[in-house]
């Protein structure tokens, strides 16, 4: 049972280790992401574009990934 | 003669005095602001079945979900003082409740909030120990807005857990808040992917405009300028705004002298109190009107 706990609280702070450093990576891919997917959604010349999800998510991780190493996003 | 006038101004103005008055003002029940804060976190939540469903547009929902998160900070911020339960503990669940509603419009978790903000008035001012200092002493206008709109001002109130550490009452607040942050953050991660412009339009976006609204109002103008010591670390200041847009906090220096006073009885509190504040030289003090109605604190230049 011990075992357990040890392990449990081991990897509950594996994944806080983990949101604290790659918050804004995610918070970019995620929210940006979805955001940008949304908007080229509703118009017609990007929504016809080929792999527009896959952009509009990978400009949302680019300015995560801008802000993870800036360390604020504005 | 003069040392003579001295001591008995100081006596007329006293500090027992001064807490007596302010403990008139310190009673009554502040049912308004839980109103204010539990009216808008629901008319908040309306608005989401309303603007997906289609019977209300999304820019007007926009709008009135920036204006809920307008409106949320401030009780929370009673609820930060206890100003509901006013000492009782079998009321102190009202506190947290309220303090937990009104701060979802904001994405922010009110333990942390309470705990950060305990701080601020213990060191208000404090380059090293005030988490709001920033606020107020970044240099300018534009870089605190830079930094509450960036997330800085919040952000970093993580390294308050090192300053604080011996402080275990703090750190375990905290630390119990963690999960409630986590909640709040998880949610907006997942209903951005469901609803995504109604996720910005409703929530992210006006909780930003809110803590930026916040900022700038609680902490940038009552503390630029100001420095350390109970009656010189807030002032007095007046703007072209009438008062009820900012929520009235040029009169914020006198929730730093007592923060029990409830926010609606400030005004009243300030027109009693206001020669013990001119003679304790608080900032700005002496522009105090002698009644203070809706607008007098309007100042054109």
């Amino acid at each position: 049972m011990r075992e357990i706990i040890n392990t449990m609280k081991t990897l509950m702070e594996i994944i806080f280790n983990h949101i604290e450093n790659w918050d804004k990576f995610w918070f970019g891919l995620i929210f940006f992401g979805s955001i940008f997917n949304a908007l080229a959604e509703k118009s017609t010349y990007l929504s016809s574009m080929a792999n527009i999800s896959l952009i509009a998510f990978g400009l949302g991780a680019f300015i995560g990934l801008v802000a993870k190493y800036r360390g604020e996003w504005l | 003669m003069a040392l003579n006038r001295s001591i008995d101004a100081s006596s007329e103005y006293s500090f027992e005095k001064e807490k007596a008055i302010a403990k008139g003002f310190s009673q009554r029940f502040q049912w308004e602001m839980i109103l204010i804060g539990i009216g808008q976190a629901i008319i908040w939540l309306t608005l989401w079945p309303l603007v997906i469903n289609g019977f209300v547009p999304l820019w007007a929902g926009f709008c009135i979900a920036t204006i809920c998160a307008c409106f949320a900070y401030l009780p929370s911020h009673e609820s930060q003082h206890g100003n509901y339960s006013r000492g009782n503990p079998k009321m102190r669940w009202l506190d947290s409740l309220v303090g937990h509603i009104t701060l979802i419009t904001l994405i922010s978790p009110y333990e942390i909030l309470r705990v950060t903000h305990m701080k601020h008035h213990a060191y208000t001012n404090d380059p090293e120990k005030d988490p709001d200092y920033l606020n107020a002493h970044s240099g300018s206008l534009f870089r605190t807005i830079k930094r509450s709109a960036d997330g800085s001002s919040t952000g970093d109130y993580a390294k308050y857990l090192d300053i604080f550490s011996s402080d275990k009452a703090f750190v375990n607040s905290f630390n119990n808040a963690i999960p409630m942050a986590l909640i709040l953050r998880g949610a907006l991660l997942t209903l951005v992917v469901l609803f995504p412009l109604e996720t910005l339009l409703l929530w992210w976006l006006p909780a930003k405009i809110g803590t930026v609204y916040t900022v700038v109002f609680f902490s940038w103008f009552p503390h630029v300028g100001t420095s350390k010591g109970r009656y010189k670390d807030t002032r007095f200041w007046s703007h072209w705004m009438p008062r009820y847009i900012n929520h009235s906090m040029q009169l914020h220096f006198v929730h730093h002298l007592h923060p029990s006073i409830g926010h609606f009885d400030e005004p009243k509190a300030i027109e009693t109190l206001k020669p013990f504040l001119v003679a304790r030289g608080v900032p700005g003090a002496d522009e105090i009107p002698d009644t203070i109605t809706y607008n007098p604190l309007i100042k054109f230049s």
